[in-house]
């Protein structure tokens, strides 16, 4: 009988589906949820599940801002010689217990501390620092504060528990180096170069990559700052925002670093998950202006973009709140940071349509834009707003390789879209380090004898918060809102989700996770 | 004749004891009707007007009109940011809501209905005739056989997206590389066909009397060959025509289609993604489209080799 | 036949040898290279062209691709720039987890084809042909990206049935349950509009079948029609469908791009894709020229296999 043995078929092939779908009592889905057994008022042990955008990437190891896995391991497996608070840049101790910079500003004493040995069990003595910030000089990777540590001239490491940093010239960003350098082990640098060891300091030993899958590090039982609570931490490498959403929702992952801002909200807000806003690692958004443009060189035309451009809704819409619009790049905390100057530019059509009567008609302008993130919601945003004063625009999709090999070559023809950081360091790192605002060469071609002056001296002062370098920040300021080679759109707060279970996670100014400190609870599971 | 086929061709295959004689091979030895059917040929469109052709040719015609007439109807134009109209619901004055961009969704669709028509009519018959004139190059010369063959195989051996999104990279993106990519990925496809139904076509008996009477190869493949190739190919076409708007989807979501604010319904669609759960009728709208614009192909493509399958 | 493909093989190292400069060529074509993906976008010009001399880039075309076809041929496929580790370990694992996926997709799209050809063929009624018609389409229609995100918020996110991405903590081997539990919805995802396409291709080759004059003898015999359709047509339908089901395997791995980044599949697509991003060339060369490898091959034996099956193949290309 044809039709029954058809049906039977049938029948089978979704019997098959079926048992495969709800088969027995083994259930991917409940083996998934963290259970830590209870403990006392901090409870101990547990693995840590975070979900990253990005995986390892050895030969940027010591960069920023190259996919949160690297910075996840650097601070987790290592320690710098300083910590700064989180809200100020107050120098807190780390490896180093006590420092005295010299009158003239040209030399920084650090007293290390005795009881630190690396994760093979080797003690760490002062030589480490001068290797460390060797190695950090040396690359594969292009290290942010390479000037810095350049400026280094030499290193008294006599006494093994103390060092002596002689420099060039007082560099008033000294501190944001020993923030950022890890104390590395000179013995295994071609395995850290490698992949294969990360031998450092730090609360967590490294114990193995699978890449493009996951990263484990495991507790340091004999962590200088006592060992963590956590037994382990697993990093996943998850490649989308949208699936760290759903991960963190089904209970796959504890931790997700880099949700998109709409999502974040929503777990936070609706499914009663844990947002962590981390202050002092803000980024900025900006349009960049390609000054040698001869229809942007009218520094009239730039104060037209600067006014025309909508950036509370920008806040507000894409960044779902998280930020806050400013004209200069400085946070809130920072020393540099004065509200009265944030008003300079504020949406004004009017303004903004006189200055363009003023110039004339211009000639339609490329606006560059990175495809990764939400970078082309904003780009729809400042076309239009640009569109309100006659400004028309053609959006320039790249990938984010074309996007930074653009932006290092100064290439971008006209206007572009990107974040930027290292307003959260010390003020003058902003114009030797990053690149938008370099003094030297940046991608705006903008060059200014009095900017290229301002930012030596504001670099180059014993005192990054003295009278002194305030008013060479002023002086910087300046130069920003008044030849505005870019502008800035706003300052926009990294956020974290993490289910409720997870406590006490630390954060420091790269937007790198500390979990020295961070347990998991048993109760309040999802 | 054209009244018995339009009355057959509705039922897609025959049961033992179905009523229609020429749907059941080997019930009923001929009959009159069955035989007159098979000589004079049927143009091609006819499978486009009865049956399952005729509502797959309704709904592209519906997604055409809406693509072409929809526009001039909208308030809004695809580009318009509305003050404050941010991921809004669905209302009277926007039927699919707002997107993360405050544009109204439903103008958006209609505008992506053009572009992504514009692209698969123009790409997916470029690429088609690419592929048939590489197809029928395989037979004409043993070396151009092989060469042809291989480059075939070069081409679909590299996976698609993979291939869009190497070539989006080297080009730059826009809707011109997005045809391009289709139109590439089609030539391996009709390359192949053209090539396997030339073979089988061959051997046939007429093909052979046209040989042997001294008719040239040229001649030979386009007046017997070729046109008895047709429907395979129209086939081909009309499920290429979907498989093009599937492919602009993918592209668009890997963040190399149409460049932005242009809408293409791939490109709504990957925005609507990451507001799934918050915002479904975000993604409804193009959702509607490609499936009606996909079904109205695929029947299409299904009436005509149910049609040919009648007429063999 | 051993002549069939004593000319076979030959022309496949063609393709490959072709395929590898293509590769080298078009990689390179591509703006922006793998130095400004290391360096950041804080890095300085020279620190770019520093990072270029270590990479070997500022040599002649000629000389960089000569010297990876000598590593290839010697099987040394190199280091990755990005990742740094072995770009043989790297594929070694996503090869085995893509193999997983892939396997397990064309599993579903060949049930699923059989069983929707099987269907339309031998329950013949107008509803159930409309049914699957609609089915058909639909599972063609669907984007990928959209059926994949909808089953991980309905099965995933919603009902919590099955995991809303990843592999198994433990690996494919500790527990195949689990595991299968994992691989359900992206196999399915992956598998849909394949096995529609297939199916498509089955039924229509089957109701072709069902005219042949030797259908009309095995009636006159009194065969029943589900005996005709499974022991005669489907035989002579598969031919026809092999050369349909290697295109599939190669949208397979195509498909597998898109799927493996929506489930956060850490398989080969995911490397590729990531890899043209980072301008990893030595890991994206040799991605793509496995996956040319792995088609060129699945190729040569469904040529031979269609050969055996279908003799006018077979001598026509003898001629």
């Amino acid at each position: 009988m044809p039709r029954q043995r058809g049906a039977r078929a049938a029948a089978v092939i979704i019997a098959i589906l079926l048992t495969l779908a709800t088969a027995g009592c083994e259930s991917a889905v409940s083996q998934q949820q963290n259970s830590t057994a209870p403990g006392g008022p901090t409870p101990r042990g547990g693995d840590l599940r975070v979900g990253v955008l990005g995986d390892l990437s050895p030969k940027a190891f010591l960069q920023i801002g190259t996919g949160s896995m690297n910075g996840q391991v650097v601070a987790n497996s290592f320690d710098t010689l300083i910590r700064y608070a989180r809200d100020s840049l107050t120098v807190e101790p780390s490896l180093a217990t006590a420092w005295r910079l010299a009158p003239d500003g040209r030399s920084l004493a650090l007293d290390l501390r005795t009881d630190v040995t690396f994760h093979d069990g080797r003690p760490f003595v002062s030589s480490d620092v001068e290797n460390s910030i060797k190695a950090y000089l040396s690359g594969p990777w292009t290290p942010q504060f390479k000037r810095t540590a350049a400026a280094i001239t030499r290193f008294d490491t006599s006494d093994p528990h103390r060092v002596i940093l002689h420099f060039a010239h007082p560099l008033s960003n000294i501190f944001d180096l020993l923030d950022s350098a890890p104390v590395i082990d000179q013995n295994t640098l071609p395995e850290l170069k490698a992949g294969t060891a990360f031998n450092g300091t730090g609360p967590f030993r490294f114990d193995s990559w699978q890449p493009n899958s996951t990263v484990r590090l495991v507790r340091n039982e004999h962590y200088w700052g006592g060992a963590p609570a956590l037994e382990s931490v697993t990093f996943v490498v998850v490649r989308d925002d949208q699936s760290l959403f759903t991960r963190l929702r089904t209970g796959q992952i504890d931790v997700a670093d880099g949700l998109s801002y709409h999502d974040q909200q929503l777990v936070t807000q609706r499914y009663g998950f844990t947002g962590l806003t981390l202050t002092g690692a803000e980024s900025q958004e900006y349009v960049g202006i390609n000054v040698t443009n001869p229809a942007l060189s009218d520094v009239r035309v730039r104060q037209a973009i600067a006014y025309a451009i909508d950036r509370p809704r920008i806040i507000n819409d894409v960044f779902r709140g998280s930020g806050y619009t400013v004209n200069l790049p400085w946070p809130e905390w920072s020393p540099a940071y004065r509200p009265e100057a944030n008003t300079t530019y504020t949406r004004d059509l009017d303004k903004a349509r006189a200055l363009i009567t003023e110039t004339g008609p211009i000639p339609p302008l490329t606006l560059d834009y990175s495809t990764q993130g939400n970078d082309r919601v904003i780009a729809e945003i400042v076309q239009s707003n640009l569109a309100d004063v006659g400004i028309e625009v053609r959006l320039v999709p790249n990938d984010r390789t074309q996007q930074s090999s653009k932006l290092i070559g100064g290439k971008f023809e006209g206007l572009w879209l990107l974040q930027h950081a290292f307003a959260q360091f010390t003020p003058s790192t902003l114009a030797v380090s990053a690149y938008p605002f370099n003094a030297a060469k940046n991608s705006s071609n903008y060059s200014n004898p009095a900017y290229s002056a301002a930012a030596e001296a504001a670099w180059t002062v014993r005192d990054s918060s003295s009278p002194e370098a305030l008013a060479a920040y002023r002086e910087l300021d300046e130069a920003w809102l008044r030849d505005l080679f870019l502008v800035e759109i706003g300052v926009v707060l990294r956020q974290v989700a993490t289910a409720s279970s997870v406590g006490n996670i630390d954060w420091d100014r790269r937007n790198q996770l500390h979990f020295a400190g961070t347990y998991l609870a048993s109760e309040g599971k999802q | 004749m054209t009244t018995h086929q339009s009355s057959t061709t509705t039922t897609v295959a025959a049961a033992p004891n179905a009523e229609d004689p020429d749907l059941v091979p080997g019930l009923l030895p001929e009959s009159p009707g069955d035989r007159e059917a098979r000589h004079p040929r049927t143009p091609l469109w006819r499978s486009l007007l009865h049956g399952t052709g005729l509502v797959g040719s309704i709904l592209v015609i519906t997604v055409i009109l809406c693509g072409t007439v929809g526009p001039l109807l909208t308030p809004y134009a695809p580009d318009q940011q509305i003050d404050g109209a941010y991921l809004l619901q669905p209302s009277l004055d926007h039927w699919f809501g707002t997107d993360d961009v405050n544009r109204d969704i439903a103008t958006r669709v209609l505008y992506g209905i053009r572009i992504d028509l514009l692209i698969i009519f123009l790409a997916v018959p470029i690429g088609a005739a690419l592929g048939v004139v590489a197809g029928l190059a395989t037979v004409t010369h043993p070396v151009s056989d092989v060469i042809a063959q291989r480059v075939f195989d070069v081409i679909l051996a590299f996976p698609a997206l993979i291939l869009g999104i190497t070539l989006t990279a080297i080009l730059g993106p826009g809707a011109v590389t997005v045809g391009i990519v289709i139109a590439l990925a089609e030539i391996p496809i009709f390359g192949r066909l053209t090539r396997t139904s030339v073979l089988r076509v061959r051997e046939l008996p007429y093909v052979e009397a046209a040989r042997v009477s001294g008719a040239t190869t040229s001649r030979i493949l386009l007046r017997h060959v070729l046109p008895h190739s047709l429907e395979a190919l129209s086939v081909q076409f009309a499920l290429s025509l979907s498989l093009a708007v599937f492919i602009e989807g993918a592209l668009s979501y890997l963040g190399v289609g149409v460049v932005a604010p242009a809408p293409s319904l791939g490109s709504i669609l990957a925005g609507g993604n990451g507001y799934l759960e918050t915002n479904p009728w975000f993604s409804l709208g193009p959702l509607i489209a490609v499936s009606i614009l996909v079904l109205g192909f695929y029947l299409i493509a299904q009436s005509i080799s149910h049609d040919r399958r009648l007429r063999r | 036949m051993t002549g069939y493909l004593l000319r076979r093989i030959p022309t496949a190292l063609v393709v490959l040898a072709v395929a590898s400069i293509l590769i080298f060529a078009v990689l390179r074509l591509i703006p922006g290279g793998p130095e400004a993906a290391l360096a950041g976008p804080d890095a300085t010009a020279a620190e770019l062209a520093a990072i270029r001399h270590d990479l070997g880039l500022d040599q002649a075309f000629i000389t960089q691709y000569l010297a990876w076809l000598g590593d290839i041929l010697t099987l040394d496929l190199g280091t990755s720039y990005q990742v740094g580790g072995s770009i043989a370990d790297l594929i070694g694992f996503g090869l085995v987890n893509t193999l997983i996926l892939t396997v397990a997709a064309l599993i579903i799209a060949i049930l699923l084809a059989l069983a929707l050809a099987l269907t339309a063929v031998l329950f013949d009624n107008r509803f159930v042909a409309g049914l699957l018609t609609v089915v058909n389409a639909a599972a063609i229609a669907l984007p990928t990206f959209v059926v994949g995100t909808v089953l991980i918020l309905v099965f995933g996110v919603r009902l919590r049935l099955l995991p809303a991405g990843g592999i198994p903590p433990n690996g494919f081997t500790d527990s195949l349950q689990i595991s299968a539990q994992y691989l359900i919805l992206p196999a399915l995802t992956l598998g849909l509009p394949a096995g529609a396409m297939l199916a498509r291709f089955l039924t229509e080759s089957l109701r072709t079948e069902l005219q042949q004059p030797y259908v009309l003898t095995a009636r006159a015999l009194g065969a029943s029609r589900t005996d005709i359709v499974l022991k005669h047509a489907l035989r002579n339908a598969l031919p026809p469908t092999l050369t349909a089901l290697g295109i599939t395997v190669g949208a397979l791995l195509g498909g597998a791009v898109l799927v493996e980044s929506i489930f956060g599949w850490p398989g080969l697509g995911l490397l590729t894709e990531e890899g043209i991003f980072a301008r990893d060339y030595p890991l994206v060369q040799v991605l793509i020229l496995l996956s040319v490898a792995v088609f060129v091959i699945i190729q040569l034996l469904a040529d031979i296999v269609h050969a055996w099956l279908d003799p006018r193949i077979r001598l026509a290309g003898d001629r």
